[in-house]
Formats: structure tokens, sequence, C-alpha cells
């Protein structure tokens, strides 16, 4: 069997080595004359036209938020000078620096503090649960949307939506009424003479409604990816012997894989930083690192301790971040591109 | 001669409206049958009925003597080329090819060995750990056909497999799987609208209409003894005018069609014995023929391909009519 007359041509994002020959070589045919000159001088420009059209939201980013957050840095390093002058002035508990370049002693205090240690501990095990939770649940509706269809798949996708119109701070509120001690859950319970669970604030509590907050945007992230493989794809897994469970791991899965990844990442990065609701939903001690930044910045008068938490859960989010970096790459080197 | 296949009164609808009405078809084992039709016509639904994708309303599918009517896909001893492929772009080609093999829990080095002279077969051993998106269409169009293959299937599912090819190696790949298929003995189905696809490949040709096949034959009897006005018209090009064309010219007939082929209609100098006369009235050159359109003095259009010099137009010719096929009703009367 001879080989084709396009092998090795690939089909999809790759380059075609012959493009740039052919381009001067249809000029020329036309009598157009090209002077590379000015081709450069003219990409050039395009160029800088775009940076120019950019630049007013890179400039306004690093203003209002790359700018403030060196000055929280430095500010965490003992930096108290300057334009955290103000701060340090009312601030209590503060580092000033030692060296030029800072002090870490802020950091020392904040990380070898229990209490901290411990909320840390509380805010990557809601994260982690929490996620897990929130994928499962996105993966096993959009899946069911996928394979089974139907009005009841439809219906199932439209109410695990509705919590995205749904403000935060009321979630939070009617989750803790729904599970508070004097909640609904237990009045249910009472009404048959039973001891209902009491999930208000409680871990458990901030893990529901992280859980009934974070749920939509997954679905609707993990549905696209799902939906988006080609039923071809799943005809030729169950054409190849493949039941329902392998067409999911092997082919489904794998191919809304960075859907899926941007799903988990969002979600976690979301509740990691969050605030209201394990304000809201959990206990006093031990809680989540948010409302732990929001006590020690207002409650306390401690910015610095503040800044340096904020910092952690940044570099925790940062490692998140990564994945997804890495998801996307990856999903480039697939395509061939 | 064995069934490898067998269509028993096959029927579907889909939205209230009939695709397949009661089809029956049988193919003989190493036989290579072409359902050729319009689009919408019902042959991919027919297809997909085989492979175990849809469940007809009524009627079986019986592969090698077994009822696999109520079977789903994956229990299907059938394996399908699909029209865009569908490879999975996450795995490289070989991985793609030895899936099937890999869920039959075959033994490891039993499943490198199959890979390894499937893709021998399909002259891919150079692209074997490339992902499909990194091969060409013709190679990606292999890859699907090495992964059906390394199945052994019972019956080969074709579905449009050249549609997505550029018209030069679609030529080339069609001789491929024919070859192949005809080396291996596959008894193989396979959907297509282009004639010329189901000529060159097929040892019959089952022509479909509206969801019902309007005959089964040879692409040679297809072509020259067509049973309906359907298949005539559809399968090459045809000349119909109606009434009764007779070589001395058109008798006028109520519900009656005459069909000649353009092959049929010689072009001859004007006068000569036994010919109408003739007015040429326009010509296409094709290359190695030349389309030469003509109009009796009875206002009778026809076609004809001339392969030697043709007339110019507004020439007086002659026109001598070769077997003139009639149909009434859409059906072949003598």
């Amino acid at each position: 069997m001879s080989s084709d007359p396009d092998a090795g041509a690939p089909v999809a994002g790759a380059v075609d080595d012959d493009a740039p020959a052919a381009a001067p070589t249809s000029a020329a045919a036309t009598g157009t004359l090209t002077n590379p000159r000015r081709v450069r001088h003219r990409a050039r420009v395009r160029s800088l036209r775009g940076l120019l059209m950019a630049s007013p939201p890179l400039l306004l980013i690093a203003a209002f938020t790359g700018f403030p957050i060196v000055l929280a840095i430095a500010y965490s390093l003992g930096h108290t000078g300057g334009l955290n002058s103000t701060t340090a002035l009312i601030a209590q508990h503060q580092h000033v620096k030692t060296e030029w370049w800072g002090t870490l002693g802020a950091y020392r205090e904040v990380l070898t503090n229990e209490r901290f240690q411990r909320d840390l501990r509380v805010t990557l095990l809601v994260t982690v649960v929490s996620t897990t939770v929130v994928l499962a649940l996105a993966l096993i509706i959009a899946l069911y949307l996928r394979l089974a269809g139907g009005w009841a798949a439809k219906a199932l996708t439209v109410v695990s939506v509705v919590p995205m119109f749904i403000p935060v701070v009321i979630a939070s509120w009617a989750v803790l009424m729904f599970y508070a001690p004097d909640g609904f859950l237990r009045s249910l319970f009472a009404q048959v003479g039973l001891e209902g669970p009491t999930f208000g604030y409680t871990v458990t509590a901030i893990i529901i409604a992280q859980v009934w907050c974070s749920l939509p945007f997954a679905v609707l992230m993990c549905a696209s990816g799902v939906q988006a493989v080609p039923d071809a794809l799943i005809d030729a897994a169950r054409d190849s012997g493949a039941g329902l469970v392998r067409t999911t791991f092997s082919v489904i899965l794998p191919m809304a894989f960075v859907p899926i990844v941007i799903a988990a990442t969002f979600t976690a990065i979301g509740i990691i930083g969050s605030f209201t609701v394990p304000y809201f939903t959990g206990p006093t001690a031990p809680t989540m690192l948010g409302v732990d930044m929001a006590n020690y910045f207002t409650a306390y008068n401690r910015p610095q301790q503040s800044i340096v938490m904020a910092v952690v859960v940044f570099v925790a989010a940062s490692l998140i971040a990564v994945t997804y970096v890495w998801a996307n790459f990856r999903s480039s080197k697939e395509s061939g591109a | 001669m064995t069934t490898g296949l067998q269509l028993e009164g096959l029927h579907k609808e889909l939205g209230g409206r009939t695709i397949v009405e009661n089809l029956s078809l049988d193919v003989a084992t190493g036989e290579l049958v072409c359902l050729l039709g319009p689009s919408g016509c019902g042959k991919t639904t027919t297809l997909r009925m085989i492979a175990g994708f849809l469940e007809p309303e009524s009627g079986r599918v019986v592969v090698a003597g077994h009822d696999v009517t109520s079977l789903p896909p994956e229990k299907r001893p059938s394996a399908m080329v699909f029209q865009n492929y569908a490879l999975w772009p996450h795995m490289t080609v070989t991985k793609n090819v030895a899936f099937p093999l890999r869920l039959a829990k075959r033994p490891r080095a039993e499943i490198a060995e199959r890979v390894a002279k499937v893709l021998e077969l399909v002259n891919l051993t150079h692209h074997k750990d490339s992902r499909p998106g990194r091969i060409s269409g013709g190679e990606q169009q292999r890859t699907a056909l090495a992964r059906a293959l390394v199945q052994e299937p019972a019956v080969l599912l074709l579905d449009e497999p050249l549609s997505n090819l550029d018209a030069k190696l679609r030529v080339r790949v069609r001789e491929d799987i024919r070859e192949i298929q005809q080396r291996l003995g596959i008894t193989t189905v396979m959907v297509t609208h282009d004639q010329d696809e189901a000529m060159a490949m097929a040892d019959r040709i089952a022509v479909m209409n509206d969801g019902r096949i309007e005959q089964v034959s040879s692409p040679q009897e297809l072509y020259s003894d067509p049973q309906t006005e359907f298949v005539a018209t559809f399968v090459g090009s045809l000349n119909k005018v109606e009434g009764r064309l007779e070589p001395h010219g058109l008798t006028p007939e109520a519900g009656l069609t005459s069909a000649i082929r353009p092959e049929a209609v010689a072009v001859v100098p004007a006068s000569s014995d036994g010919a109408l006369d003739a007015e040429v009235v326009r010509v296409t050159p094709h290359g190695h023929f030349a389309e030469v359109k003509v109009k009796t003095l009875g206002e009778v259009e026809l076609v004809s391909f001339v392969t030697g010099p043709p007339p110019a137009e507004g020439d007086q010719v002659g026109v001598r009519l070769g077997e003139v096929w009639r149909f009434r009703d859409g059906k072949r009367v003598r």
C-alpha cells in the first residue's frame, strides 16, 4: 500500500513550511514589489498599536491592584514608612524592619501561631472537601445531561444553576437557618420525636454552604465541556466495545479535561479566599482564614498579621492556578497546536 | 455463498417521519455492498441500525446467522469507520487502535502484535506514536480503518469514509480500502452519496430513495439496466423526454417517460440513414470528450458525449438513437 501524497502534512494546528516562500512568489507574479523592511516596519507599528490599546486596563490594574499589593507585602516585611506610615501609625503589634530588606518577624509570629495553623488546616480541608463534592456533583449532572438527555436532565441542570441567582449572604443565612439548633431540619425531626443533627455553626455547615454557592458555575463549566464531546467519539467508543462507564472514563472525561480543571481551580480559589460563607455559617473557632484576616484587620487592629495571612492564601491560590495553566498547556499540546 | 449480513424488513421512524421502510438486504460473506442514495434517503440510518446505535421499530439484523437486533453496539460483532473518523484526540494512533483490544481484555503481548500488524497493513507504522491532530486527513482515515480492522469484525461498516478527503486522495484511499477489504475478505457495508465511489468499490450497490431500496445490482447492471426511473436518473447522466422516443422521432403518450444515456445518442453527419435531423445547440468541452446538446426538428433536446472532434454550435447534424428505456409511474416498462 502506498503512502498518501499529503503524508506528513498535519491537518490542524501545524505550521506550513511552504507558506512563507509562497507569499513573495505570488507577489512577484502579480507584479507587486514587497520591501521586507517596510513589511517589518508595518508589523512593528501593528504590535505597538495593539500594546497601546491594551495599556489603559493594564495601567489601571498596575496602579490600583499591583501597587497596593507591593505596598502591602512591603508592610508585611516591616516597611512601615512612606505610603505605609498611616496604617503603621494606628496598627498594633507590628514588626518594624531590622535589615535593609525588612524583617520576617510578622511571618514568624503568624506561621508559629497555633490558632493560625488550625485555621489554615480548616481552610484547606474545607477547600479540598467542598471542591471535591462540587466537582463530583457537577460531573454527575453534566454526564446525566449528556448521556440521558430528556426533560428530567434539563430540569436538573436548570435547578442546579438557580443558586447562581441567590446572593451568597442570603444563601449562607438560609443554610444556617436550615441546619441551626432551632432550624428547619431539627424541627422536622422533632415532629416525629427524633433528635435531628445540628450543623449550624460547624465546619460541616461551611462545606454545605460552599457547595451550594459553588455548584452552579461548576455545573455550567462541566456541562459545556461534556456537551462539547462529539457524538461520533462516544459512538466510536461504544462501537469498540466500551460500556457506559468505560466510555465516560476513557473518552468523555479526558476530552472534557480542561473545562473540568477550570471548574475545579476556580471553585477552589473561590472557596479558599471566601469570607461570607464561613462568617455566617461557621463556628467562631476554628474558622477559615478569610474570617481571620477580617478579624485581624478590623477587630484586632493588626493589619500586618492580616496581610501575612493574605500572602499565605495567595501562595496557596497560586499553586491552584498553576494547575489551571498546566491544563491549558496540556490541552494545546494535545490538539497539536 | 454464505450470508454474512441479513437485514429483514427493517423499519425506522424518527420524529413521526418514516426514515427506513421495510428494508431487506442480504450481503454475502466477504462482499462489499454500497448503500447509495441522496441525502436523507435513510442510508446512514440503516447503517446505524446495523451498528446498533439505532433500534428499529420492526425487522431484524442478522450477522453470520446470529440475530443481533436487540444487542447494544458494544456487544455486536461489527466495527464502524465514521465519517469524521472519530479518533480520540487525547490518545496516540497506537492507543486509538489498541483501545478495542484493551476493552476486550486481550493479553498485552497479543495487543501489541495485532496493533503492529494492522498498522503495517494500513501503512501507518511510522505514525504509531503521533496524536490524530498531528497527522493528515488520509492518515486519520487509515487510523480509523485500522481501529475497525483490529477488532476482526464479522461486518465492517463504512459511513461515507472518503467524504472528508480531497479528490485526488479519495481515489487513492478508496483503492486502498478495497484492496484491504478483499485481502481480508470482510463482509462490508458502505454508505455513500457519491456514485463514482460506489461504482469503483462495490461488488453490489443498493440504491436507496425515500427509505426504500430501489434496486440492488452490480455496478455495471445498475448503470446499463436500471429498473426504476430514480435509479436511471441518479446513476450516471440521462436524457429524459415525456412520450415515446423512437429512432424515427417522438410520439406523444401520456404518463410515459423515455430515457436514453448520452453515450447511446450518436451524433452523425446530417441526413445520415436512420438518423433524426437536429441542430447543435451547445458544445461543452470536458477534455477527453465534449458534451454536445442537440435539438431535433421535433423540439426534443438531447445530450450526447462526443469523443472525437465535436461539431460547432449551430451545425446541422443527424442523431442516431441507441437503447431507449421507458418508464411509467417510475417503473421500467418494456
